[in-house]
């Protein structure tokens, strides 16, 4: 039960909005009820910046009406800010309406309409999040602290921590409501002002929570001791190991081109690599939104459809897309017509009502399209240390990095700016810290030269990191570094 | 109860509860998008939205909340929790503000069509008509091939009203309204391909689109887009040569290697877990966050640029991207000098910051909606143009490259190595432009390497537009990334 939340939540509205659009002339509709609490704490200089909190609570409607003789449908989204009966009985209508005054969505191809009568249970609340946020300060101090003790001189970072309840239901009946918590923490210290290291808590349960605290505090000040007096790198060609920091980052921008949005809208470098390989034997990953600590997990999408996992990658070839109802009979279509009728397309319970626009807030409206909820890497067989003691040619170990750049996204060329500790690896040991190296390369090309990858798997969602990704550390082949130049004389 | 009089119930509510200063911001919005791909609409979206930001000082330590509802019994819940939350900080350094005067203004953009003037129907046949002039742009007479496979359109109008009431008896009303648009084009000829993303985008009503040319910029961008993957070829330059490059790079140049740079917060230390520091903390020599206020930002005597070097932030010029009168701590906007004839001149500073150097702000706060806080930004920063036109800095030129227009680029956290990959590049010869292409010439650079290359800025300048990312929760704003031409000598082009 949840005690803080849902004194606002009354569930009659989902009803009410379902039958006021039905009634009003739309076919299909969504209604999703949210009410949530976010706190946030920022720090820097090893003192709290600023403590935030958030109370949003909206319905958001998704309608669509289908016209006579058509394969496609015309679609809009309201969002109702503190909905209550008075709101949705005068809005909902006019929205309906509002749908004859626009073009049919030539990607809209219906929603879920096979009722589900049961869905999988996933505990992903904990009571003690309720509290959590007055506890936030002294988490905060004792990451700084555990940081301190280690090396570090300051550090900066943030703790996120949030709950909240949320409720569905279609017009083809389906949906539910569940409940949910979340944590997230990052740290990076310092020991000087270019000897840096990061570390992450990402969770959703307060088991343990100060442990968790305190290592990513500790692991953050390790990293800028041991980075201290780090040289200029050189400039070439190396082998590299990824902590799961940057392989979230690097590989989620590949991952997110098994969205078939992103590879209609030419964003994607795995358009026409189905069923090819892409990587080793060893690289399986699934979109997974039933694992309880991943932070989008859920028990239904928001057409209603089941959650389940979907092999994006299996033992290295690429094998599957993430799917909503509509992109994935859109897909079907499309393959039918090119007479690869085996190809049928199904949903991947991936529909989400996310935000389409620019201002990057709750002011930008909602769309209904595939997002991806959590990336989980199968782990490898390594150790961390093994894969280090077993690179015997020049190696570069990257913690972490940031602003990941395209020179075009079709074709997956890119370069990247490693920050934080970085180290120079030469016959199976860290030999000494470097600095002011830029990763240049081509996702496709890293994917295919994976030489290990290790069994330390981690939950990675930061600044840098949008989609939660379960990934252990990975040692990719041939890796071209570049280094910005001074003053030529 | 209606915004403005929530906004300042929420201050004196505020006040009563023992803060030190409170400022609420009710911001009543209404966003528009048109999003279309080939020509096909995948949205067209209307969403009003209203919520009040609220920031308290207490005991020197900061809380910041926001709520979406406009009940009087919400939003003094949310300020006894944001206060209560403020004061478990627990700082030992007390935040202040600078001090500033009270002010009492209104403020508007200046706008001529409102968008609520122009019907769907009209909205929808402009992205439309623009889809497939676009198109035509990647077609022969007579052919069916179309070589710009792929076009993305997002077609964005925003309309806002803004109360911002303070506890020190500021009070300013706005009326905003910008407009933009943002194209994703992939271009695929027998020979390549080039991928091109950009925006144009102006504080200003529908208008715009003729007064901006937006149709020309854009038609003219995308035949440059198939040249590009038609003709450009790879060279590898063994020496180093001069390179020119137009108003989109210089402008992303002074974006990135000097306006972050001057962040006041980035210097500070604030930003470091997120977007990162600033290498200008070690050239104004802070060892401690103390040192700050004895640097004089009048004379900071920090060389970091060739004489001809002036880097300009002015959120005061009208029609612009990053338009405003006053800032979202009721401060009035200036322009600001971060670079004057090579030397570091000015920082972008909020009450918070300028209190740190010692000074007061120069209204560069902030916020990406009411649900953000206000933090130091750029507006419109770009190199201050000279008197040379661009066929001057060509003349001059013996073996070169002329960079028009970039594709990846991205730069250190403490703004320090940057690189920037050209899209459409041509070789110049002789003090002329000549027809070859040079595909991808990559300019990477520390910063003051770039800055002193610089022996030339012409008289020309372009508006480029873009959504400038940072803090956390993300803040995209709209600022400008044009600029003039700069002739950079001596550089190497990977």
């Amino acid at each position: 039960m949840i005690h803080m939340m849902g004194k606002r939540f009354d569930e009659e509205i989902l009803k009410t909005a379902v039958e006021t659009a039905l009634r009003s002339g739309a076919d299909e509709v969504i209604a999703k009820l949210v009410e949530e609490k976010k706190y946030q704490i920022r720090f820097s200089n090893s003192s709290i910046d600023v403590n935030k909190g958030w109370d949003n609570h909206y319905l958001d409607v998704f309608i669509s009406k289908k016209p006579r003789f058509s394969l496609t449908r015309k679609i809009d989204t309201l969002t109702i800010h503190d909905p209550d009966e008075k709101k949705v009985k005068k809005r909902v209508p006019k929205q309906v309406r509002f749908l004859d005054q626009l073009p049919k969505s030539k990607l809209y191809w219906g929603m879920d309409e096979e009722p589900h009568s049961s869905y999988p249970s996933i505990k992903l609340y904990d009571e003690g999040m309720e509290e959590f946020h007055k506890k936030g300060p002294k988490l905060v101090k004792k990451m700084i602290d555990s940081a301190d003790e280690v090396g570090a001189k300051n550090s900066a970072g943030v703790l996120h921590s949030g709950i909240s309840k949320t409720g569905l239901l279609t017009g083809y009946g389906n949906g539910g409501e569940y409940e949910s918590s979340f944590c997230r923490g990052t740290i990076r210290a310092f020991h000087d002002e270019e000897s840096s290291g990061q570390g992450l808590v990402v969770t959703r349960k307060l088991s343990n929570i100060e442990k968790k605290f305190e290592d990513a505090g500790r692991k953050a000040g390790r990293l800028s001791r041991r980075s201290t007096g780090a040289e200029q790198g050189k400039p070439g060609t190396y082998d590299m190991i990824m902590s799961p920091t940057v392989g979230a980052n690097l590989f989620g921008n590949l991952l997110s081109g098994t969205n078939p949005i992103m590879m209609i809208a030419g964003m994607s470098c795995l358009r026409g690599k189905m069923k090819k390989k892409v990587g080793p034997e060893e690289l399986t990953v699934k979109d997974d939104s039933l694992v309880e600590e991943g932070l989008n997990s859920r028990p239904f999408d928001d057409e209603g459809t089941p959650s389940q996992k979907t092999t994006l990658f299996k033992d290295g070839e690429f094998t599957g897309l993430i799917h909503n109802t509509s992109t994935a009979k859109f897909w079907s279509f499309i393959n039918t017509i090119k007479l690869k009728f085996w190809r049928r397309a199904k949903t991947s319970s991936n529909s989400i009502l996310g935000q389409m626009g620019m201002t990057g807030t709750e002011e930008n409206p909602r769309i209904l399209l595939p997002a991806p909820s959590n990336y989980r890497f199968d782990p490898g067989s390594y150790s961390l240390d093994e894969i280090i003691s077993t690179s015997t040619r020049p190696t570069i170990y990257l913690t972490s990095n940031w602003y990941t750049r395209f020179t075009n996204m079709s074709e997956g060329e890119f370069s990247t700016v490693p920050r934080d500790a970085m180290f120079l690896i030469e016959n199976g040991e860290i030999k000494k810290p470097i600095k002011g190296l830029r990763l240049k390369g081509n996702l496709l090309k890293m994917c295919e030269n994976m030489q290990a990858i290790g069994k330390d798997t981690k939950q990675v969602k930061w600044w840098a990191v949008d989609t939660p990704t379960f990934i252990p550390s990975i040692k990719v082949g041939g890796c071209k570094f570049t280094k910005a130049r001074g003053k030529e004389k | 109860m209606d915004g403005k009089t929530l906004a300042e119930h929420t201050v004196e509510y505020g006040m009563n509860n023992g803060a030190d200063y409170v400022e609420a911001r009710f911001i009543d919005s209404i966003n528009e998008n048109y999003f279309s791909r080939n020509g096909e609409f995948l949205s067209i979206q209307k969403k009003p939205t209203k919520g009040l930001g609220i920031r308290v000082l207490m005991d020197g330590c900061l809380g910041f909340g926001s709520v979406d509802s406009l009940e009087k019994e919400q939003v003094e819940e949310r300020v006894q929790s944001i206060s209560k939350m403020a004061q478990l900080s627990e700082r030992k350094e007390p935040i202040e503000f600078s001090e500033e005067k009270s002010v009492k203004k209104n403020w508007s953009v200046p706008t001529k069509i409102p968008f609520k003037d122009i019907s769907k129907k009209e909205k929808q046949e402009f992205v439309k008509k623009l889809d497939d002039d676009i198109k035509k742009c990647g077609s022969k007479k007579f052919s069916i091939r179309n070589k710009i496979k792929n076009r993305i359109l997002f077609f964005h109008t925003n309309s806002s009203k803004k109360y911002i009431v303070t506890s020190e008896d500021s009070k300013v009303h706005s009326d905003e309204s910008f407009i933009s648009i943002f194209c994703v084009m992939n271009a695929e000829t027998k020979n390549d391909k080039e991928q091109r993303m950009f925006g144009l985008g102006g504080s200003s009503g529908w208008e715009w689109l003729k007064e901006g040319n937006v149709r020309d910029v854009i038609l003219r961008e995308s035949k440059k887009l198939v040249r590009s993957a038609e003709e450009a070829k790879k060279v590898n330059f063994r020496k180093p040569l001069d390179v020119i490059v137009g108003p989109e790079v210089s402008g992303i140049m002074a974006h990135e290697n000097v306006g972050h740079p001057s962040e006041s917060d980035r210097i500070m230390g604030r930003e470091k877990a997120q977007a990162g520091g600033s290498f200008y903390r070690e050239l104004l020599g802070i060892k401690e966050n103390n040192d700050a206020k004895k640097i004089d930002l009048d004379d900071t005597g920090v060389d970091i640029g060739s004489e001809v070097v002036s880097v300009v932030d002015d959120p005061t010029l009208k029609g612009s991207p990053g338009f405003y009168l006053y800032d979202e701590e009721c401060v009035e906007a200036r322009a600001r000098y971060l670079i004057k004839d090579g030397q570091l001149n000015d920082l972008l500073l909020n009450r918070e910051f300028a209190s740190c150097f010692g000074t007061s702000s120069n209204g560069a706060a902030r916020s990406a909606g009411f649900s953000r806080e206000p933090i130091p930004r750029m507006s419109n920063t770009f190199f201050e143009p000279k008197d040379q036109s661009k066929e001057e800095l060509v003349e001059d030129v013996k073996k070169g490259v002329l960079i028009e227009s970039f594709t990846e680029w991205n730069i250190d956290d403490r703004r320090y190595h940057s690189k920037y990959v050209g899209l459409e590049s041509y070789l110049i010869e002789n003090g002329r432009i000549t027809n070859k292409m040079i595909k991808r010439p990559a300019l990477e650079m520390t910063t003051p390497a770039l800055l002193e290359s610089i022996d030339a800025v012409s008289n020309d300048y372009e508006y480029r537009m873009n959504f400038c990312g940072k803090s956390d929760p993300m803040q995209p704003v709209s600022v400008s990334t044009g600029g003039p031409y700069l002739r950079m000598r001596n550089v190497r082009i990977e």
